[in-house]
């Protein structure tokens, strides 16, 4: 995942590298999703999360578009 | 002891120290052969619960910790982490459950830009951050994802 000033520059790197648009994310979205995917992360108790925690996750960060589907 | 509690010791590891514990340490610390250790390793890097460098026992990426150096520095706690891409690099202070600074590069103009997680809000959140890959493909290639 790479940052990026704007989409302008997302363009021209998509069509740089030959590379369909994926998902484009604010740094805010990017760090709501951070707390959900890592905020328990240095648990001992995470030992991964199943197909369904993953969505789970996803539809809380409000990521329901098909990029995200599981 | 089981391969979770190695998983444990890794990340932990990397936020003490802010790199991998070599199969050797991790050997040491659970009074384990290298052969054992690195079998759990390998295990693991199965398991997705981080990821070798191919054909070796060297830890690559415990998400949102990197292995390598990378464009993505998280400052927190007192020490410099490095981050895989730019979403791992709000990764490590969400992990840590702390503030940071972060010294990143933007891709395609090559130009710094420092960010900060403070008091639990992110500073320049106009900034976009581009998943090039959808969710299902992530572990083809996770490098490049």
């Amino acid at each position: 995942m790479l940052l990026f000033r704007s989409e302008e520059w997302v363009d021209k790197w998509c069509k740089r590298n030959h590379l369909e648009h994926g998902e484009i994310l604010t740094i805010n979205q990017v760090w709501e999703l951070s707390k959900l995917w890592y905020g328990n992360r240095m648990s001992v108790d995470f030992h991964g999360r199943s197909i369904e925690q993953v969505a789970e996750v996803f539809k809380q960060a409000g990521l329901k578009s098909k990029f995200w589907y599981v | 002891m089981d391969i979770w509690d190695v998983r444990a010791f890794v990340y932990q590891h990397f936020a003490d120290t802010t790199h991998a514990p070599s199969v050797d340490e991790t050997a040491r610390h659970f009074n384990l052969s290298n052969e054992e250790a690195g079998e759990i390793y390998k295990e693991l890097n199965n398991r997705h619960a981080f990821f070798l460098e191919p054909e070796t026992l060297s830890i690559r990426m415990a998400n949102p910790f990197s292995g390598i150096p990378t464009d993505f520095k998280v400052h927190a706690n007192g020490k410099t982490y490095f981050a895989n891409c730019a979403w791992d690099m709000l990764g490590i202070p969400a992990a840590l459950h702390c503030d940071a600074v972060i010294d990143a590069v933007f891709t395609k103009s090559n130009e710094a830009v420092q960010l900060e997680i403070r008091d639990g809000k992110v500073t320049n959140g106009e900034l976009l951050v581009h998943f090039p890959v959808r969710f299902a493909h992530w572990y083809d290639d996770l490098v490049f994802t």
